[in-house]
């Protein structure tokens, strides 16, 4: 199914994901524009990694649309597949394999092959050119994580998946991975991530979807969601510094319970 | 709308048979060690060459480096790289669910290949085993044909069973039932449990690697036999292994 891409990279529609009976994301739908970084927000099991796995073609959705840089996900999943980027929750590559085999092992896959210089290249713009013999094991969370970046965009997708990109790293790795996020943006490629980092949906994500008990529950802005919700007595009811932020929102819309 | 590029399968293959065979060679010590249990038959069946035969004591040698390798070999790398997430990672690239195991199968082939290779040359150098070129060849084939079976064994464990220290366990005892089957059911007196046997996934397999190795003499309907009833256990294992299976095992 061909469809016009001037607006979106990515077009989700009533998707429904369902685990036997139990229902894990419940008509939900948005999309990503061209060159905009997208944050999906939820608590623990509202269906973010569902509706992302969704995305990626690892589970089979019961209802919906996923429509890819123009590719139907259900129709045609390898063109679609081969459009986009993923670096999923945990990331794992063959431990026996370093870091050089697994970045040729990923051109190959993806069809771009890398020359030994182009290697050389990439592994010294993410600062890791004398860690090409190490196994992906032996190297830091930070490392880790440009080294999933790098191959998940190795094939320079239209849309990049990233799920809790963040999660683990220190305040520098972190902002130097918002660094790479933001320039993926500047290409013009989409990139749709999962956070539980209000401070990262806030900094990096043009838009945000709040989802919660697999539904979508506010798309928006960061900044147009706190104006929206401001006066909200469950988002003044949670506020802690007398000033509204986006966690107060976030928690003001999806309760203060602890999730499982 | 940029032009997708869709790799071809045939260079995703030789990409993911490049890195699966460098993570065997990383993996050395375990392959080796996977040759061991066929030398040691060869080294201590000596004796019993004159009383049952070469091809017999070469046949027993290679259908457990076959257990060792189609069973052992397969279904750990496949159990722990489900466990890890490795085929999840891959799966979220445009490459076609059947490459990544076929990849995964031809690189067990090829640890069946240097195995049967070996068996040849220490049979030959340390007990005088000598065949006819056609039995070489045959034989070659059949223990292809054997380590299937193998390896749709090890395709139904993993098909059955998601937790990796369950599967380690199970694979574990299964080798060393059908090892043991193996080497001692040349001794077992009772007929049945003899026919049984005979007739078992280790048994065809070693009755169709014994006869494959005189072609011309040791032929027979009841390899034949062997080899259809080495088809079904493919068939039926691999079918339920296959139809069972999940990528990931959360």
């Amino acid at each position: 199914m061909a469809v016009e891409q001037d607006k979106y990279i990515l077009k989700v529609e009533g998707l429904h994901v369902n685990y036997g009976n139990v229902v894990a994301v419940n008509n939900v739908g948005f999309d990503v524009l061209q060159g905009e970084i997208f944050g999906l927000l939820g608590p623990n099991g509202a269906g973010k990694t569902s509706t992302l796995s969704a995305i990626e073609g690892l589970i089979k959705f019961k209802e919906g649309t996923i429509i890819v840089n123009g590719q139907s996900v259900s129709e045609k999943p390898l063109h679609a597949r081969a459009s986009m980027g993923v670096q999923l929750q945990s990331t794992s590559f063959q431990p026996e394999l370093n870091v050089v085999q697994i970045l040729q092992l990923f051109s190959g896959i993806y069809g771009v092959p890398m020359s030994k210089d182009k290697i050389k290249d990439t592994l010294k713009d993410i600062g890791l050119e004398d860690a090409s013999a190490k196994k992906f094991s032996q190297l830091s969370g930070g490392q880790q994580q440009r080294v999933s970046l790098v191959i998940a965009t190795i094939h320079n997708p239209r849309l990049v998946l990233l799920d809790e990109p963040t999660t683990g790293l220190d305040p520098q790795a972190r902002r130097q991975l918002w660094g790479r996020i933001e320039a993926i943006r500047e290409r013009g490629h989409a990139v749709l991530l999962t956070t539980h980092s209000m401070e990262e949906a806030e900094s990096v994500c043009d838009r945000i979807a709040i989802i919660d008990h697999g539904r979508v529950i506010a798309v928006d802005t960061p900044q147009a969601l706190i104006d929206k919700h401001r006066d909200d007595p469950e988002v003044i009811a949670v506020s802690r510094r007398g000033k509204i932020t986006l966690e107060d929102v976030f928690i003001g819309l999806t309760g203060s319970a602890v999730r499982a | 709308m940029e032009e997708t590029i869709i790799p071809k399968t045939s260079t995703v293959f030789a990409t993911l048979f490049r890195a699966d065979m460098a993570t065997l060679i990383s993996n050395r010590r375990s392959a080796i060690i996977s040759l061991f249990v066929p030398l040691i038959v060869l080294f201590t069946w000596k004796g019993l060459i004159k009383h049952v035969g070469g091809p017999t004591v070469l046949a027993t040698a290679i259908a457990i480096g076959l257990i060792a390798i189609g069973l052992m070999g397969y279904t750990l790398s496949v159990a722990r790289d489900r466990d890890k997430g490795i085929f999840q990672r891959l799966r979220v690239a445009p490459v076609p669910t059947w490459v990544i195991m076929t990849s995964r199968i031809c690189v067990q082939l090829v640890m069946i290949a240097v195995l049967t290779l070996v068996v040849f040359i220490v049979g030959y150098q340390y007990d005088g085993v000598l065949l006819a070129p056609l039995g070489y060849v045959i034989t070659f084939f059949i223990a292809i044909l054997g380590a299937t079976v193998y390896l749709s064994l090890g395709q139904l464990i993993v098909g059955l069973i998601k937790g990796f220290e369950t599967i380690n366990a199970v694979t574990r005892i299964t080798y060393i039932a059908l090892m043991m089957v193996g080497m001692f059911s040349t001794f077992f007196e009772n007929q049945q449990l003899k026919e049984v046997v005979r007739f078992s996934p280790y048994g065809c397999v070693k009755m169709m690697l014994a006869a494959s190795m005189e072609p011309s003499k040791a032929w027979a309907h009841d390899a034949n036999i062997a080899v259809l009833c080495s088809l079904g256990y493919i068939v039926v294992f691999a079918g339920i292994g296959i139809k069972n299976f999940q990528w990931s095992s959360k």
